[in-house]
């Protein structure tokens, strides 16, 4: 049994026991195998003294029953650590920030409280996942849009607390943006609500997020300031259609004014996600693996040795698909506009139609629509497309850890950064994945991210090795300013190290507000640094 | 998703789980032992493998789901229902991403994987088993043939004495990845 720090066995037991009196005794778990469904599949710790893992969790069912485990918590200083689903893998899944916290499983709080189609939001609580939320719309008929996040077994509400991004338009896909109104329980057990929710019998709590004064959503997420039981969300109105087309440019250097262009579309709102990608990039897994292998052979390329590349691959250096959301004439006139913009822009750019679907996608054909989560449809058949990478060996890992940084949205940074990576891996002797053909993750409309994936084993040696990669990395990027917005637990106090302007000015901001808001340290000590005034000596 | 004739057989006598007694004569393990309660026996019907276990157990009265790779629907729409109201053990034989999905997922009702063996198959059709978890079945999973081993394993998993002492070394045991070039398929029991 691991128990919570400096909390003996017997308080630990009496706390166990208030907490059976709360949510009732089959709803908390203590035993070895019960805690174990807590741990996170992919730990970079697994095994270790140091892995994150519970020491217990307790499950419940009403806001009521949060506030007691909390002033139990209180009582006996035992450090909680809310889950909505626990499905956010290479971020920490189930498994606590702090080794022997208690898990806060709030899965039963899984009731849609209120779907509404015409002024389009839901308001959910923790334990609704994408699917459910999804089925209640499409048993109802109602036409609204999911944005999914992929794999979609999470909750909009674990999601979003996470800062996770799905795949539509840019207004929806950053889930914590597109949030409006939340109801808190705060370290002290007492019950907030945030925006209208403050204000008795007011039927605008999802329609206007600021109410008046400080807005205080924000610090509560990727925090510990309190354990969220309600969140509403802002959804899109189901489009009469969806049309998606291709772009094709044919030089290396003709995805700075790519990227200018489509970043114009989508800043007025007429495009959705873009999924960028290099044909000739793509080529380097297949038929032209030997020619990229003789490219970087000695080092990374100059400019005109990549051009000179492209112009004997035959493919175009670039491709950026492009989705568009709305009644049939507006999508089909704005490709058009697309193809007008971008061909005066980038000579040899080329154009092909893509798939052209009504809304709703009847029920019989959504199980062979392909890009699910394009069309606001959860899936997991993302799992199906990376367990059989060409990238896995014989020996393969038992998970990764995710490590994107933020970056300008522009052609010169994107490749920088691929540089600047390529270097570190060759530092590290490892063979390095990068080349002068990196592609964007768009999921945030006005940047972009772009990074690297760190194996994870059950083997401690090897992820010793991981863990090395994974810092070496992140180092080296901050040096260049470029910084995560997510990260597995075991890398949270480093990456929050990076935003240090002014002597870590916004961490101490942070920690003033925890020493004030939760001064027993209760809430999830350690997420995203944020450390209790009594454990602010194990930062990293 | 299920199979009809495992509906029109088993009814409702599935929601509370179909008590298994397999025809052992021809490929018996150990000939009359144990029975197990299986609510369900999940297979992914791209594999032949799957399909023969799934045939075994079948012929056996146990309800049959088949997935193809995403088990999204199966769980959300159907066993998470039934699993909620009894927790009756679900046997499978699909490849490693479908258990891995579910296995995260079957927390959500508090049940676990206590025994996996997994079958790692190259392009010659070569097969290497390993086995973890509840140890009578993990002894017995060593011993899976080359070829076949998908009714060996559903016999293997009806003569499971499910009061056994678990061994929580099945749980979590890898991600969902498989070897570069092979077929990574697993028998599980979730419980």
């Amino acid at each position: 049994m691991v128990l919570p720090p400096n909390v003996s066995e017997a308080d630990f037991n009496a706390a166990l026991g208030e907490f059976r009196s709360a949510v009732g005794a089959n709803w908390v778990f203590s035993s070895d195998e019960d805690v174990a469904l807590y741990r996170d599949s992919y730990s970079i710790n697994w095994g270790e003294p140091d892995e994150r893992v519970a020491s217990a969790a307790v499950a419940s069912a009403k806001v009521e029953e949060v506030q007691q485990i909390v002033r139990v918590a209180n009582r006996y200083r035992i450090p909680l650590y809310p889950i909505s689903t626990g499905r956010n893998l290479t971020y920490g899944g189930s498994a606590p920030n702090m080794r022997g916290s208690v898990v806060v499983d709030l899965k039963r709080m899984n009731r849609i409280l209120d779907v509404d189609e015409k002024r389009a939001f839901a308001l959910v609580e923790p334990g609704v996942s994408y699917f459910d939320l999804y089925n209640h719309i499409r048993e109802r008929n109602l036409k609204l849009m999911l944005d999914v996040p992929d794999p979609g077994w999470g909750s909009p509400m674990g999601n979003s607390l996470d800062h996770g991004a799905g795949y539509t338009m840019a207004a929806f896909r950053d889930h914590f943006s597109s949030h409006c109104g939340m109801e808190v329980v705060t370290p002290d057990g007492e019950v907030i609500r945030t925006g209208m929710g403050a204000v008795p019998n007011s039927d605008s709590w999802q329609d206007f997020y600021y109410g008046a004064g400080p807005s205080v959503d924000g610090l509560f997420a990727q925090s510990n300031f309190g354990i969220v039981t309600k969140m509403g969300f802002w959804l899109m109105p189901m489009p009469e259609a969806i049309l998606s087309g291709t772009v094709t440019v044919p030089r290396h250097q003709d995805l700075d004014p790519l990227v200018y262009e489509v970043s114009y579309l989508e800043d007025l709102g007429l495009t959705g996600m873009p999924q960028y990608g290099s044909p000739v990039g793509r080529s380097a897994f297949g038929p032209g693996a030997a020619a990229m292998a003789s490219l970087m052979q000695n080092g990374w390329p100059s400019a005109a040795a990549v051009e000179n590349f492209v112009a004997a691959q035959k493919l175009p250096a670039w491709s950026v698909q492009l989705y568009f959301y709305g009644p049939e004439e507006t999508v089909r006139g704005t490709w058009q506009a697309a193809k007008r913009r971008i061909g005066k822009a980038i000579a040899g750019a080329t154009f092909q139609d893509g798939e052209f679907l009504t809304l709703p996608i009847p029920k019989e054909k959504e199980p062979t629509q392909s890009d699910k989560p394009r069309l606001g449809i959860p899936a997991l058949e993302v799992f199906n497309m990376v367990a059989r990478n060409a990238g896995n060996t014989t020996n393969p890992p038992d998970g990764h850890a995710d490590l994107f940084v933020t970056i300008p949205r522009k052609a010169a940074a994107l490749w920088e950064s691929a540089h600047v990576l390529f270097e570190a891996y060759k530092e590290l002797g490892l063979p390095a994945q990068q080349n002068p053909f990196p592609t964007p993750f768009t999921y945030y409309s006005r940047c972009f991210w772009t990074g690297t994936t760190v194996p994870t084993w059950r083997d401690p040696e090897k992820n010793a090795r991981s863990r090395a990669l994974f810092e070496k990395v992140m180092n080296r990027c901050a040096e260049h300013g470029w910084v995560g917005y997510r990260t597995s637990p075991a890398f949270q106090d480093l990456l929050i190290s990076k935003y240090s302007f002014n002597n870590n000015s916004l961490l101490r901001f942070q920690e003033k507000l925890k020493d004030s808001i939760d001064p027993n340290g209760i809430i999830s000590p350690g997420r995203y640094g944020i450390w209790p005034a009594s454990m602010r000596k194990n930062r990293a | 998703m299920v199979d009809r004739r495992s509906v029109l057989k088993i009814g409702a006598a599935t929601v509370a789980g179909v008590v298994v007694k397999m025809p052992l004569s021809g490929r018996s393990l150990s000939a009359g032992r144990a029975q197990v309660v299986l609510h369900r026996a999940v297979f992914d019907d791209r594999f032949t493998e799957c399909r023969d276990f799934a045939a075994e157990l079948h012929s056996a009265g146990v309800f049959t789901s088949a997935i193809r790779g995403d088990v999204a629907k199966l769980w959300y729409d159907d066993l998470r229902v039934h699993l909620r109201e009894n927790r009756l053990p679900v046997a499978g034989l699909t490849d490693r991403v479908a258990l891995f999905c579910l296995e995260e997922l079957a927390r959500d009702v508090g049940m676990r994987v206590i025994f996996r063996a997994d079958h790692v198959m190259d392009q010659d059709g070569h097969s290497q088993h390993t086995a973890a978890g509840t140890a009578s079945l993990a002894a017995r999973a060593r011993d899976l043939p080359q070829a076949g081993f998908g009714r060996t394993t559903a016999v293997l998993l009806s003569e499971f004495d499910l009061s056994e002492p678990r061994d929580m070394a099945a749980q979590k045991l890898t991600g969902p990845f498989s070897p570069e070039n092979k077929t990574a398929l697993v028998t599980w029991l979730i419980a």
